[in-house]
């Protein structure tokens, strides 16, 4: 009764268009298709995609929105290795990849997009192994709605939760057609669920606008706040929703007041409501934002529900912080320095402890072209070993050691794991290319052998008695 | 794999009736054997005591809900570091890591292990999020574990039982337990949570209706009772029953017991679920009631689920709890309804001497404990990290063994709420060291039918334990000599040696495929995950067999 693969390989007729090529493969004219892929062109993760294959080229994605079809692409991905611009073995890029990185003192490994969680856990190994930092996008783009839901929790729900329950969707200051097209359709408004049986029918929208930052046109409810009105109402809106200040008594007409009590009054009337913000907008400096967002969601949780929905973009993002959370503890921007994690997320991001000088060598693990442009930028100024899809195309292709390697999820398969914590297969569609995974175990084999061994810590929790004492 | 004799010790073999005699232990290829050769490896194991590897039926250790914790407690983590520890040449990489109440993967593997801890099961996987426990596990080494899988709230299997369709029930647990690799059915206030995420606030009774008349918790109970009961599952149904925490509750866990209707059943964290309401309104213990039902009923086994003082992570499918416990200190508050299955709540939460409530749920626990009939049906467990970390169940076991140092301990709580508990009143029971090795090991494997662990017997699982006899048992416990894991011996004199990898515990019952037609329509209708990429896949580790199939 396990599940056996699901590649279900469909025979097509001799297609004319490509019969007279010469192929090196043994079925040339035939198309496969592939079912049940799991797309990484957002966070949506859309696990429904048919893959046609024809040949060695990924001819459509079926079921795929635009940004689907982008990052599925036609599955062609260079196959280079390099070593200072010279074309090399892989065995050579490792080999002089582990010199690098196993000679240098402060290493920088960095979670870049585009990676299964399998390889994730490779990396997160090396940089332990190593003693050095690591590093994902995350701390560079959603880093202040991780830290808010550190700080208070949240209240929150996994997407078909959200499809089958949620009768009140407030898409706060995003449309989610713009970066996450199919959530639209899959979890919320549109879809049909258990509870709300009549689709959008059965759900009341509402749409704020944030300044430029604009909220979908079918709406049943618009609301436009200005930036600097946003925390405000967000504010205001718990106020009034818990009855800490009276919706009737309250005449103060400053704008954020005004927006919230028009607002109070639908989200009185939901039983489950879902508030979709963008995680991957709030890219620094706008805490608050973040944490008044959770802070409301957790209080509309009294005579309704609520979740916040934070959208989150592709490459499993979400991945790298699960895995280096079951690994380290921590979620991003850890310094294994010591030899053993910390958690640097004010100071100890890539982005600062780059700017500071304090990274003598970077190990970039993923899909390069992904990082901020900053952030490539200083990584090019210090010596820097980069392994991961369409490496040799990206702007880091001149840095010392360059290894591509496949696109999990289409070369390679794994796990990844959705914008909601929900993790899901990845189901390779095209093959060939060198598999992440197994590039960065090799490489870490290689340090580690090429390392000596550093003091490690003797068994402590042994010597303990009853609860770990520092937890006390 | 080599061969060992541990020579000389007192051995604690419950299941063998084996109660503290002095005698060889050999071990032949991850086997207890009946001898080895004479030039053999041996450890001189005289005067110390010698026991089957720890057994935990319920803990927290592997799952999505798992790693939410651990996110949402860094500044726990900041204060507990661990390095990676130091094998002999040859061993593979470890792992540094990070611990507090809900330690990272590999510090999980390392800190049970130096417990003499070899077996763990997680205690509630959604069974959507599964993949992240065999992912979590993959990276917990040591200790052999598996999960249990949460069905009391599952939208499918409520429209099933609305139908009144309890065969297919059966079919689709089942087919549920495959398809996330699990090992035993669990129920968590079966109901309570569909009916939270409905916006409900109301209590919770066997015979509150959730949506249909015929969905009520008591129709769960049963169906899925008898399910694994049919389905000839080595562990029966484990339950976790409504108004956890609520004063009164003891009515409706004497009415969940009594719903099983004579079939096997595991009731967990019994201490929850132990609370009579005095004439205020307030909480008082009703552990009497609810273990002298226990003590009559042999078809009912019991973990505690003991509170101890200090540090706790709650963390439960029972999402209203949190809301509830959250609403109650002020503490950070973590919810995430999952689709069509269940929930997740966590609050961190510190048990304080001082605090009346605290005080009471510790010496219910021990009421639990202290006037259980049967050692083998009342087994240990802190419901880890709920009632305190694994690393405290030395602590409690010293509670539990050492009359004076437990009196000494009660006077020191608060004792606002305790007039006329059993425990206030003076219970003079001491547990004796065979008596601790049934209710952490002998104990817990025999009710979750690991007919190969739990005991020293030729052709057992060699996991087992030698500890230096010490009066103050909680340092004798949390401190072994040595501990061997399927013959490795993995602690020497206190030290991590060895990381072997552990197996995983998983089961897989046939069902009949005409269950899995409608759930295609049912995934393709409503599921924002697709039937094909729902099931976990093969596991390394064959499945566990069936009761039947032995």
């Amino acid at each position: 009764m396990a599940f056996e693969g699901g590649v279900n390989a469909v025979p097509l007729p001799h297609s004319p268009a490509n019969g007279g090529e010469a192929r090196r493969d043994r079925l040339p004219s035939l198309e496969r298709v592939v079912s049940a892929v799991t797309c990484l062109g957002c966070g949506c993760m859309c696990d429904d995609i048919e893959v046609v294959v024809r040949g060695e080229r990924i001819v459509e994605a079926r079921n795929a929105c635009q940004l689907g079809v982008t990052w599925f692409g036609d599955g062609v991905v260079p196959a280079s290795a390099r070593v200072a611009g010279r074309e090399t073995s892989i065995e050579e890029a490792l080999a002089v990849a582990a010199r690098l990185l196993g000679r240098s003192a402060r290493v920088l490994v960095y979670l870049a997009p585009d990676i299964s969680c399998e390889t994730q856990k490779e990396g997160i190994a090396l940089a332990d192994a190593l003693r050095g930092a690591l590093d994902s996008v995350t701390s560079a783009t959603a880093m202040s709605s991780v830290l808010a839901a550190q700080e208070q929790g949240r209240a929150s729900a996994t997407l078909g939760e959200i499809r089958n329950r949620a009768d009140l969707v407030v898409f706060w200051g995003v449309d989610p057609a713009m970066r996450y097209p199919r959530y639209w359709t899959r979890y919320a408004p549109e879809p049909a669920g258990l509870h709300v049986p009549a689709g959008r029918r059965s759900r009341t929208v509402v749409a704020v606008d944030i300044g430029d930052s604009r909220a979908p046109a079918d709406a049943d409810l618009r609301v436009a706040l200005s930036e600097e009105d946003e925390v405000a109402t967000l504010t205001a809106l718990g106020a009034l929703f818990s009855g800490a200040v009276s919706l009737e008594d309250w005449h103060f007409l400053a704008t954020p007041w005004a927006h919230a009590r028009a607002l109070v009054p639908v989200l009185r009337a939901a039983r489950y409501a879902v508030v979709v913000a963008d995680a991957e907008a709030s890219a620094g400096g706008d805490s608050g934002r973040a944490s008044a967002l959770v802070a409301l969601t957790q209080l509309l949780n009294g005579s309704v529900r609520c979740a916040l929905s934070t959208l989150r973009a592709g490459g499993n993002r979400s991945g790298a912080e699960s895995v280096a959370t079951w690994q380290t503890g921590f979620p991003a921007a850890v310094d294994f320095a010591r030899g053993y994690p910390r958690y640097r997320p004010y100071d100890g991001a890539a982005a600062h402890r780059l700017a500071r000088g304090e990274i003598d060598a970077v190990f970039v693990v993923g899909a390069a072209g992904l990082i901020p442009g900053a952030l490539q930028s200083m990584m090019k100024a210090v010596p820097c070993v980069v392994a991961g899809p369409r490496a040799s195309e990206s702007d880091l292709a001149a840095v010392d050691v360059v290894i591509d390697t496949g696109v999990a999820g289409i070369h390679e398969g794994g796990t990844a794991i959705r914008m909601d914590d929900v993790p899901l297969p990845l189901r390779p569609t095209l093959s060939g290319s060198p598999e992440a995974t197994a590039v960065v175990r090799n490489l870490g084999n290689l340090v580690r052998r090429s390392r000596p061994r550093q003091p490690g810590g003797e068994t402590g929790p042994m010597t303990r008695t009853g609860t770990p004492e520092s937890a006390r | 794999m080599s061969q060992l004799r541990i020579a000389g010790g007192v051995v604690h073999d419950p299941l063998n009736g084996v109660n503290g005699d002095v005698r060889d232990i050999c071990i032949d290829g991850g086997r207890i054997v009946d001898d080895v050769s004479p030039a053999s490896p041996r450890i001189d194991a005289r005067g110390m005591v010698v026991m089957p590897g720890g057994v935990d039926i319920h803990a927290h250790v592997a799952s999505g809900s798992v790693n939410l914790a651990r996110r949402l407690l860094p500044e726990q983590h900041e204060k507990d570091p661990v390095l990676a520890p130091v094998l002999p040449d040859g061993e593979p990489p470890t792992r540094s890591g990070t611990g507090g109440t809900v330690p990272t993967t590999f510090t999980t593997g390392y800190r049970y292990a130096g417990l003499g801890y070899t077996t763990v099961f997680d205690a509630a996987v959604a069974p959507v999020l599964a993949r992240l426990s065999h992912a979590e596990l993959d990276d917990t080494p040591i200790v052999d574990a598996g999960f249990f899988v949460l069905m009391g709230n599952d939208a499918y299997l409520l429209r099933l039982i609305a139908a009144g369709e309890r065969e297919s029930a059966r079919e689709y647990a089942a087919w549920l337990l495959g398809a996330a690799g699990g090992y035993a059915i669990k129920i968590v206030n079966p109901g309570g949570i569909e009916l939270w995420k409905r916006g409900s606030r109301g209590l919770t009774e066997l015979d509150t209706s959730i949506g249909a008349t015929s969905v009520t918790p008591r129709a769960i109970i049963e169906t899925l009772v008898d399910a694994a009961g049919s389905l000839g599952l080595p562990h029966p149904a484990h339950i976790h029953c409504n108004n956890l925490g609520l004063a009164g509750n003891v009515t409706t866990t004497l009415e969940s017991m009594r719903a099983t209707r004579g079939q096997r059943a595991h009731f967990t964290h019994l201490q929850f679920h132990s609370y009579a309401r005095g004439p205020d309104g307030e909480r008082r213990s009703g552990a009497r009631e609810i273990i002298e039902y226990v003590n009559a009923h042999p078809e009912i086994s019991a973990d505690v689920g003991q509170v101890l003082f200090g540090p706790a992570a709650t963390l439960t499918a029972d999402a209203p709890v949190e809301f509830l416990l959250h609403k109650s200190s002020g503490r950070k508050w973590l919810n995430v309804d999952i689709e069509l299955e269940t929930g997740c709540g966590i609050v961190p939460h510190t048990y304080k001497e001082a605090s009346a409530v605290a005080a009471l749920q510790w010496v219910v626990g021990l009421e639990l404990f202290l006037l259980s009939a049967d050692p083998w049906r009342v087994v240990l467990s802190t419901d880890h990290p709920n009632g305190g970390s694994f690393l405290a169940y030395p602590e409690l076991i010293r509670l539990l063994m050492d009359r004076a140092y437990r009196s000494e301990q009660l006077e020191r709580v608060n004792q606002r709420l305790l007039a006329g508990s059993a425990l206030a009143d003076g219970i003079t029971r001491e547990y004796t060291l065979n008596e601790i090795a049934i209710v952490t090991r002998a104990g817990p494997a025999r009710l979750l039918g690991l007919r190969h662990k739990g005991h020293l017997g030729i052709g057992a699982d060699a996991d087992l334990v030698v500890y230096t006899t010490d009066a103050n048992r909680a340092r004798m416990f949390a401190t072994p000599r040595y501990v061997v894991k399927g013959g490795a011996l993995v602690v020497e004199e206190g030290q991590l040696r060895r990381v072997p990898t552990g197996h995983r515990l998983h089961v897989r019952p046939a069902h009949d495929a005409a269950v899995e037609r409608d759930l295609r329509a049912y995934f393709s209708r409503y599921s924002a995950v697709s039937f094909e990429n729902y099931p976990v896949g093969a596991l390394r580790d064959a499945p566990f067999p069936l009761i039947k199939d032995r």
